[in-house]
């Protein structure tokens, strides 16, 4: 089996695929938190909601209804959370944050249960996506290629955004040293919004994208959030590129972990992120060096 | 610094009176809240020594005292042991564990720390849950109740057993309290507040984190071993970081770094907990809203909200009479 | 009170007791289900059906029937101080329910130890009428093993040869799976490769499907539940399995409470479970008309757990049972034709005996439905260690 070429592409797809949807979660929360030190375990949420969300909206709009307007409306829920809790609780240190966000999920869990009732929904993936493709031999879902397009596209638009614009630069100038960058007479209030926001969008992307693979029940929110800290925890906080080593790492790691090694499984990737935090006590790639 | 102000001194001995008249008066499901209640506050007094004090903020608490719970009931149940040396034994390995997770992350601070936690946490549980030893996912039962029959208590009866649990509350506290004022608790609140200059006194940094963190952990696997003969029945439900999260919002709730405070909170969890799920099955979002309401008034939790109310009118009058002596 | 008072009520206790339940009597029911967690539709099916039975078969038994409602939340430790406060508090004279078979293990004990009669609504696990039984626990809903062994010698009269096995890691998937490759084996099957991801922590199913595909199997088998089952259904057809690889499984896969949600992509799998709505029986049309009337959905298996268990209660109370004592001797001798087919009690384990149903989910005019293929004959599960004390009366 492991030397057949064709078992190694079509894990590696796979791999490659929950890398990218692990990268589209954890890149909003990685930023959000060089940028505003704010850890928000609330993130999972959002996927959740726009899981939830995509499958309403499946119903009325068809599926790429949903798509386009699943993250506006979580990027309107973030906002809205923006300004009730977040900006408020922003210089309140870690300890009120972990304790605002724990709230936070537990009225989320059970607001999902009361809008969307106990039972777990699924969506059909668009017509356009249905099959599969062969590609190096193997057959592989085309779905399945188009998230991991998807998460390309954006992993190249925010760098783009990030070193090219001047937004980013303000961006980058925030992680590094916020106060200078407010000396510097950059709007650091409208900036964190922004990013806050993003980040949110791209949560709810996450959750719209997921929701014909996976099915949406109430606790995937809960479910995503540890494989999600991982992530920018290995890869570093704060940094674009911690997010995508953190993803592949994860994502490679989960997917060869399981069908190699499946007795070890379920400690190989805690194994892995103990021993990073032994030997780079700030991950691998951090924001500030 | 950890000391016993006058309000917290109140607060212990109204809790531990209050406790015990209660044990004397409830019935049979106020007993059973309150070895629940006793049970979580060895837990999140555990967690505040470490949390409050040394800046630790850990998810692996719950794994702690699942192991506790576990060895506790393999030591007692299939090495026959009896209830009291199982019961050190699982206390010694619970602290021997997070001797070395405490070790191996005195390096790691802020969400490092908390995510190095889970990671030990989790092999905690994924270990146990997948070893056919105990049980796996349908867990262990038959966990024994010490015998004090010999000077006249029957542990088997829910009154004595909760008050068995509100003496091992009080000895807990003891332990966290002495241990926060020798000089290894002194060091663990210099080392949060300046882990630099410690060092450069000559303090082995990592060794005092990891002995505060092994009494943190040799506390929390009592509370597994209570937990363990509460119910009788142990899965590695206990383990998970859910149960560690709980804790850790629980002394965030109650007021951190107070070592009472979390006490308070340790009650009013449970008590909310059982009185909102007796009206709705949607009792999180309203304990969710309640915590949230606690952050936005921007106390040190419930206690830390009293301690900061009383401190503040203590501090007018002496403030009026400087005046008027002026 | 005064002697002739005394003296009416002896003789309207003796009258009552000969004319078997004429006069108004109380029988205190504990539910005990997860209202909230990851089973709480589970647990609404099981109440909305148990309260339907009570209507429907206890409306003129002349009890009155109490009802105590309090949630596990799924979790094994609640789900014991809940069991402790129904039994010393409330002090009912039965319990119902159980959805996790984690749960139960936890209450096992306590129950046992109590003398309560508990009508096990749900939790599947194997030891609980094996090794762990106990003449005041029956289980009016199935055992893991038992959905899954018919499967073997069925399949290989279909002529599948070789077959793939996937199920999560813990408990019920082994037993789920163990008791179906036995009989596999046994029937001159053979086992080619077998998957168990970890339980609750896998949403991904392609890497192991990718295995699935490689193995040379025939067929493969599966256990899966709940969003799990949704997943991994939903997986299997995106990578475009179905066409290569039959599907096979134990019938939670596609139950009726999920294959709304699984869509087009469960089309065609065959399962096999102790019920399916589409049963073609009299007392099946009259539970789902009366359930459908009720809650506006289909019963799904979890229901008709709730169903028959309200019946078996009423049955037992019918043979003049009225405490703790009596119930739990009356309820293993119940026996009765429901919506599942002819149901009895195994006295040698307390377990059901039911007959199991062959189905393939197909597609019909409004939605998905199942089709009958077969029904397997009743057929006890071995004691498996179970030693039931000689007599409890």
């Amino acid at each position: 089996m492991t030397t057949d070429l064709g078992f190694w592409v079509l894990q590696t797809l796979n791999a490659l695929q929950l890398s990218m949807l692990l990268f589209l979660l954890s890149v909003g929360l990685t930023v959000i938190f060089g940028l505003m030190h704010f850890v928000n375990p609330a993130h999972g949420s959002l996927y959740a909601f726009g899981a939830y969300m995509a499958a309403s909206l499946a119903g009325v709009l068809g599926y790429w209804g949903g798509f386009f307007l699943v993250p506006l409306a979580v990027a309107a829920l973030g906002a809205v959370l923006y300004f009730t809790l977040i900006r408020s609780q922003r210089r309140a240190g870690p300890m009120a944050q972990v304790l605002v966000t724990f709230g936070l999920i537990f009225v989320a869990v059970d607001a999902t249960r009361l809008i969307w009732g106990d039972l777990p929904i699924g969506i059909a993936i668009p017509a356009m996506f249905e099959g599969q493709l062969p590609l190096l031999g193997v057959e592989y879902p085309i779905y399945r290629l188009f998230i991991i397009a998807l998460g390309l596209v954006v992993l190249a638009a925010l760098t783009l955004v990030l070193t090219r614009t001047q937004i980013g630069a303000m961006i980058r100038a925030g992680v590094d040293n916020d106060q200078m960058a407010a000396c510097l007479g950059i709007n650091v209030e409208r900036m964190f919004f922004l990013v806050f926001v993003v980040g949110c969008a791209l949560a709810g992307l996450a959750g719209a994208v997921a929701a014909p693979v996976l099915s949406v029940t109430p606790d995937m929110g809960l479910q995503i959030l540890i494989p999600t800290l991982i992530v920018i925890v290995i890869g570093g906080l704060g940094s674009l590129k911690g997010a995508v080593a953190g993803s592949l790492i994860f994502g490679f790691v989960q997917t060869f972990g399981a069908v190699l090694l499946p007795t070890l499984n379920s400690v190989l990737i805690y194994a892995l992120l103990a021993a990073v935090l032994v030997i780079r006590p700030e991950g691998l790639l951090p924001a500030k060096g | 610094m950890f000391t016993h102000t006058p309000l917290r001194l109140t607060t212990l001995a109204t809790l531990a009176i209050g406790a015990l008249a209660y044990a004397f008066v409830a019935g049979f499901f106020g007993l059973e809240i309150l070895a629940e209640i006793a049970i979580l506050a060895i837990l999140v007094i555990a967690l505040d020594l470490v949390a409050g004090f040394g800046g630790m903020l850990s998810l692996c608490h719950g794994a702690l005292l699942g192991v506790g719970a576990y060895a506790f009931t393999v030591a007692a149940k299939d090495a026959g042991l009896s209830a009291f040396p199982a019961m050190v034994l699982a206390v010694a390995l619970s602290a021997a564990l997070a001797f070395v997770i405490g070790a191996v992350c005195a390096r790691s601070i802020g969400i490092y720390f908390i995510m190095a936690t889970l990671a030990f946490g989790q092999m905690a549980y994924s270990f146990v849950f997948q070893s056919p030893l105990f049980g796996g996912d349908d867990g262990l039962s038959g966990a024994p109740r010490p015998d004090l029959t010999a000077i006249g208590i029957d542990l088997t009866d829910s009154r004595a057993f909760a008050i068995y649990a509100i003496a091992l509350v009080a000895l807990t506290y003891l332990v966290a309290a002495s241990t926060l004022r020798s000089g290894l608790g002194r060091s663990l609140v210099g080392l949060h507040h300046n882990e630099k200059r410690l060092r450069a006194l000559g303090l082995t940094v990592w060794r005092a984190k990891a002995t505060a963190f092994a009494i943190s952990g040799a506390l929390a696997g009592l509370a597994g071993c209570l937990a363990a003969q509460h119910t009788q029945y142990i899965s590695p439900g206990l383990l998970s970081w859910t149960v560690s999260g709980e804790a850790l919002v629980v002394v965030i709730l109650g007021g951190l770094g107070t070592l009472a405070g979390p006490i308070v909170g340790a009650i009013l969890f449970v008590v909310l907990k059982h009185e909102i799920s007796a009206i709705t099955p949607y009792w999180h979002a309203i304990v969710g809203l309640i915590l949230i309401a606690v952050v936005m008034s921007r106390a040190n939790g419930v206690f830390g909200y009293v301690e900061a109310r009383m401190a503040a009118r203590a501090a007018k009058p002496t403030l009026e009479k400087a005046k008027a002596d002026a | 009170m005064n002697k002739t008072l005394k003296a009416a009520l002896a003789g309207l206790a003796i009258s009552t007791a000969m004319s078997g339940a004429t006069f108004a009597e109380d029988i205190k029911v504990g539910i005990l289900l997860p209202y909230s967690g990851v089973y709480a539709a589970l647990g609404q099916d099981i109440d909305d059906a148990f309260a339907l039975g009570l209507e429907t078969f206890g409306a003129d038994v002349g009890v009155t029937f109490d009802i105590v409602r309090e949630d596990t939340e799924v979790k094994p430790p609640v789900g014991l101080a809940k069991t402790k406060k129904l039994i010393l508090q409330d002090e009912v004279d039965v319990m119902v329910g159980v959805v996790s078979s984690g749960v139960l293990g936890a209450i096992r004990d306590t129950v046992d130890g109590a003398g309560v009669p508990l009508i096990v609504a749900n939790a599947g696990n194997d030891e609980a009428t094996g090794a762990a039984c106990s003449p005041f626990i029956t289980r009016i809903s199935f055992s893991n093993q038992q959905v899954n062994r018919p499967m073997g010698q069925w399949m290989v009269d279909q002529g599948v040869k070789k077959v793939f096995t996937i199920a999560p890691d813990y408990a019920a998937g082994r037993q789920m799976i163990d008791a179906f490759t036995t009989a596999f084996t046994a029937a001159g099957g053979e086992v080619v490769g077998q998957e168990w991801p970890a339980f609750q922590k896998t949403q991904d199913f392609g890497p192991f499907l990718a295995n699935a595909k490689a193995s040379g199997a025939d067929a493969v088998y599966v256990f899966f539940a709940g969003g799990e089952a949704i997943s991994f259904v939903k997986q299997y057809d995106s990578f475009g399995l179905k066409a290569e690889l039959s599907l096979y499984g134990s019938g939670f896969l596609t139950s009726a409470l999920y294959v709304e949600a699984e869509g087009p992509a469960a089309e065609g799998m065959i399962t096999a479970l102790h019920y399916v709505p589409t049963l073609d029986n009299p007392e099946n049309a009259a539970f789902v008309a009366a359930f459908m009337e009720k809650t506006g959905r289909i019963p799904s298996e979890y229901a008709v757990q709730g169903y028959d268990s309200a019946r078996a209660l009423v049955e037992a109370v019918k043979s003049g049972a009225t405490d703790r004592e009596t119930l739990a001797a009356a309820l293993p001798k119940v026996s009765f034709t429901g919506p599942r087919g002819e149901l009895r009690i195994d006295p040698a384990t307390n377990n059901v005996v039911q007959p199991i149903h062959v189905y393939e989910t197909v597609a019909g005019p409004d939605g998905l439905t199942q089709k009958v293929l077969a029904t397997l004959p009743a057929e006890a599960d071995p004691a498996n260690g179970c030693v039931m004390p000689a007599s409890v009366n």
